[in-house]
């Protein structure tokens, strides 16, 4: 009987849900609105400053460095979410076979994931260094290069270069995701419709890919997430180098308020995050409700 | 001259030895600690391990004559100033750090006057050179809110066999000859390479160097007029640009252990760099050690030496409860007896503030630390013209002299663009 | 033949791009530093290999003491977190509230403004609370950022289970709390272990907030502790850092190679039944 009354109304979901908001709102809630007020005023390092209003957000809207971060962030988190997705779920695919040696390679490709991004990215530095990439001495010695290439001097090329480091770090996030998805799927499904004489195309699309979906919905999110919020791997390898040509919101954000001082400045740079997260959120809760 | 000379004998010049000078120089402290006193200190953790071993020992030496126990935390150099900001920010922390460049000038009214403590080891010690007094003296609080510890100074980095092969029997004193020689070691197969990617380092040393140098500036001594956009910066921008042509491949995404890796397996020339390259060289590659030589970097128009080296200094934050006793760990730390062997120890890399120290052994038994002798002497204040402070620490934690070069060469824009951007930045940095 | 096409050229395709830069970790580790730093010597072997680097790494620095903590840390931060969100996750997923769309959007609001800002407003909470420099403050501040992840990931999964099983339950008669533990929480094998996966991992590899918060030495973590003990200025101690990289994510993979099997099992055979 107690376990019934238990089960009807609020009582239930709430303590559930106590330990989170607990956690989450003591440790990130008061900080965010700190944090939030803080792109409000221009604070500088152990100066709490005044109130300025939206002065630093329209300063930064006619900031060159900000507009191209901004053009920067999104393309970099657009075209590196897609192809982790893409590679990611066809890892999970292939892995999700079973043939010799197959825990090996799902624990050893998942490596990039599980290496710590401060050096990973001093490996992927060096990968990309101007005089001793590997790359470009193997390119040379083919006969295929007269010079070395250089990854990171050229504003597209840098660009390019970061991206793939990300891509590569990124791929295991979604193949393990993937991976469990995949297990739940029940075989009968599969087999059903290939009796059905569909082809492996229309299997997989019919059938693996609807039923991802609310899967890939949130690992897209919080890649996309974790991508627009990449620090470790630019500030190690570029800080935002050549001529700011490769910052992101956050390495810039991170640039202007520590090293620089400029607090208030920095906030406003995050907070101009915010709307763009938040329309990711509202679209993955829309997407998640439609498939209940 | 002389009465130095014999001090410093008598201090260490034959050796560690604390014996003569510590007896003459009573143990009593000169800042009384508080009772029940402890220290907590962040620094940087040392270019070589000998720095910290000797700075431990040190510390050892203060808890045994004070009895104030020291907890000293190192991290690296990049490292302190995220701490730092903490520390100012919140009002707690660490008692003492040691920081960089204008950390203290940000938030001065949070730091403990040190006037007294900055008198007593300068009167002493044959002085500050200027440049530390401005980075030790605010203005805005009309007192000393650092007190200087030193520089690691950077050199023109070259190998003597290959400036002999491109025709230069000495090493150039004169931009111009500079850009010669450039052409030269390219010539011959040997380029040079200054980092021109975000490196805090070398990149900024370099580029700083190169505008002042021509007479340029970025903002004048009002701290508020912008001046990076007249004709002196233009000069030295056209001036890179040439230089720039005679580069090694590759310097445009360099960051500080680029040219250390490259200069080590010979792909360039001349850099600038601390002495590390040297002390790199000589562990695992003798040859290139021998070759190898430091100079300070040329004086153009402007007639004097103009260099900008990280320059560090320890600071005490007023939220600390043993304020006599941090003093008196700092200037314990920064006298002969303490100082000479660590200096000693850190082979070069550090060049203190205080002029006593050039009579060092370090920058004679080599003579190839000796260019890095003088360095803190050629330096300029960041931010020169106008004040240390949070505008000068911002232009260049931006990169913002740095960015103008790289905009002008990497990116090919014309000198008057390139400086228009940054003057466009500086304005707003400096609300002008 | 069909075989090769579709399962051992693209794998090897992806072993390629994903473990070369651990062949040249595994390389650095053991090359002596002439060799590092020649630009005519070939890149991709190694002739007199050393394992001076290791050995340094291993005594003569804390690496062993960084290594424990951050296992410690992040397993406790891990174990935290999905305890915590699988809860939360199966009140979002299975039952009905009001609010529950609400609460879902705060907790993934949590991660709007990224570590590298936030952590000057949470150093004034985590001062109010005296949490500067405890090793285990970490495990709750580490919990901000993977409970909303893990939450929605959960969810995520959770959504997939088929709810018959749990009706059929429901109408035996079981509880909610027993038809989550019971039935739910078998169910959800695959779901926790990548959770967990990504939860270690992401805990494994912080970097600043264990550089701010923490103090002591003897409180670094193997990311911090690698990064600020092995390079010294301009001066990269390459085969260490890498050596310390390589061994940092062994135990990782080993946990994940010995999960793999249970996960598989776990969860086709909880289909079945």
């Amino acid at each position: 009987m107690r376990a019934l009354s238990l089960d009807r109304g609020p009582l239930l979901p709430t303590l559930l849900l106590l330990p989170s908001a607990v956690l989450l709102g003591g440790l990130l809630a008061f900080p965010l609105a700190l944090g939030v007020l803080l792109g409000f005023k221009d604070a500088t390092i152990g100066q709490p400053g005044e109130f300025i209003g939206l002065e630093n957000y329209r300063y930064l809207l006619t900031d060159p460095v900000f507009r191209i971060t901004a053009l920067n962030t999104a393309l970099y988190t657009l075209v590196t979410v897609i192809f982790k997705l893409a590679l990611g779920l066809l890892l999970a695919l292939i892995l999700n076979q079973r043939f010799t040696g197959y825990r090996f390679w799902r624990s050893v490709l998942l490596l990039p994931y599980v290496v710590p991004t401060v050096l990973s990215a001093f490996a992927w530095w060096w990968i990309l260094d101007p005089q001793f990439s590997f790359i470009s001495w193997a390119l040379v010695k083919l006969g295929l290069l007269r010079q070395n290439l250089n990854f990171l001097g050229n504003a597209w090329l840098a660009r390019a270069s970061l991206m793939v480091a990300n891509v590569w770090r990124g791929i295991p996030f979604f193949t393990v995701g993937y991976l469990a998805g995949l297990q739940s799927i029940p075989k009968d499904l599969h087999e059903a419709a290939a009796l059905d004489g569909a082809s492996t195309w229309q299997i997989f699309w019919r059938v693996t890919w609807a039923l991802l979906l609310p899967l890939t919905t949130i690992l897209t999110i919080f890649s996309a997430i974790f991508t627009f919020t990449d620090f470790q791997l630019i500030w190690t390898i570029t800080r935002g180098g050549p001529a700011n040509a490769t910052h992101l919101f956050v390495t810039l954000a991170y640039q202007r308020a520590i090293p620089g001082g400029a607090l208030g400045e920095g906030a406003a740079i995050a907070g101009f995050t915010l709307p763009f997260l938040a329309l990711l959120a509202w679209g993955a809760l829309d997407a998640l409700r439609r498939q209940d | 001259m002389g009465r130095i000379r014999r001090r410093t004998v008598l201090g260490w010049g034959l050796g560690l030895a604390t014996g003569a000078f510590a007896q003459a120089q009573k143990p009593e402290p000169v800042f009384k600690p508080e009772k029940d006193a402890t220290l907590r200190l962040l620094r940087w953790s040392g270019f070589v391990k000998s720095d910290e071993e000797l700075w431990s020992a040190n510390t050892k030496k203060f808890t045994e004559a004070t009895g104030v126990p020291v907890s000293v935390e190192y991290i690296t150099w990049e490292d302190v100033r995220p701490k730092a900001a903490l520390a100012a920010n919140l009002g707690t922390g660490p008692d003492i750090i040691m920081g960089w460049y204008d950390d203290p000038h940000i938030y001065p009214q949070k730091l403990v006057d040190v006037t007294e403590v900055a008198d007593w080891l300068g009167k002493r010690f044959g002085g500050w050179y200027d440049v530390a007094r401005t980075y030790g003296y605010s203005n805005r609080m009309k007192h000393w809110i650092a007190i200087p510890v030193g520089g690691t100074v950077e050199c023109l980095t070259y190998r003597t066999s290959w400036m002999k092969e491109a025709g230069f029997d000495a090493f150039p004193t004169t931009p111009a000859d500079l850009l010669k020689l450039a052409r030269a070691l390219k010539a011959k197969g040997h380029p040079a390479g200054f980092a021109l990617g975000h490196a805090v380092g070398d990149g900024n040393n370099w580029t700083h160097w190169l505008l002042w140098t021509f007479g340029g500036k970025a903002v004048e001594k009002d701290n508020k007029t912008i001046a990076i956009a007249q004709k002196p910066a233009l000069d030295a921008i056209a001036y890179a640009q040439e230089l720039y042509a005679q580069m090694a491949p590759g310097v445009a995404s360099w960051l500080d252990p680029n040219n250390n890796r490259a200069f080590l397996a010979g792909e360039i020339s001349l850099t600038n760099n601390g002495i590390s390259i040297y002390y790199a060289a000589k562990k695992d590659f003798p040859q290139i050690a021998e070759d190898l030589n430091h100079a300070a970097f040329p004086i153009g128009p402007v007639g004097r030496p103009t260099e900008l080296a990280n320059f560090s200094q320890a600071f005490i934050f007023s939220h600390s409860r043993f304020p006599n006793a941090a003093k008196e760990y700092i200037r314990f730390m920064l006298s002969p007896e303490q100082a000479g062997p660590w200096v000693e120890a850190m082979n070069g890399y550090v060049t203190p503030a205080l002029k006593q120290y050039r009579e060092l052994p370090v920058w004679t038994k080599d003579p190839k630390a000796t260019p890095f002798r003088d360095g803190i002497a050629r330096m300029q204040h960041n931010g020169y013209a106008g004040e240390p402070g949070q505008q000068a620490a911002a232009a260049l934690a931006e990169f913002i002299v740095l960015d103008m070069f790289a905009d002008a060469t990497v990116n090919g824009m014309s000198p008057k663009d390139a400086a228009a951007r940054a003057e466009s930045r500086l304005r707003r940095i400096y609300r002008s | 033949m069909r075989r090769a096409l579709t399962l051992w050229l693209p794998l090897l395709a992806f072993a390629v791009f994903l473990l070369f830069p651990f062949y040249w970790m595994v390389l650095t580790s053991i090359k002596p530093n002439e060799e590092l730093v020649s630009v005519s010597a070939n890149p991709f072997w190694v002739s007199r290999p050393t394992l001076e680097h290791v050995k340094f790494l291993l005594t003569g620095t804390n690496y062993p003491r960084w290594f424990w903590n951050t296992m410690a840390v992040a397993s406790a931060a891990t174990l935290l977190s999905v305890s915590v969100s699988f809860l939360a996750a199966f009140a979002l997923a299975r039952l009905r509230f009001r609010g529950a769309e609400g609460v879902s959007l705060g907790i993934y609001l949590a991660y709007l403004i990224p570590p590298a800002i936030l952590f000057i407003p949470l150093a004034e909470v985590m001062l109010k609370l005296g949490w500067f420099d405890h090793l285990w403050a970490l495990v709750p501040v580490y919990s901000t950022f993977l409970i909303p992840f893990c939450t929605w990931l959960l969810v995520g999964y959770l959504k997939s289970i088929p709810r018959e099983m749990e009706e059929a339950a429901m109408v035996d008669g079981a509880s909610r709390l027993r038809i989550l533990f019971q039935i739910i929480l078998p169910l959800s094998v695959p779901g926790l272990v990548s959770a967990f996966i990504f939860c270690f991992t992401l805990s494994w590899n912080e970097y600043l907030y264990a550089l701010v918060f923490m103090s002591s030495p003897e409180h670094k973590t193997v990311p911090v502790g690698l990064a600020t003990e092995l390079v010294r200025g301009d001066i990269y101690q390459w085969g260490p850092l890498m050596a310390g990289a390589l061994l940092g994510s062994l135990p990782v993979a080993i946990v994940y190679f010995f999960f793999v099997e249970y996960y598989v099992a776990g969860m086709s055979g909880a289909l079945k039944g």
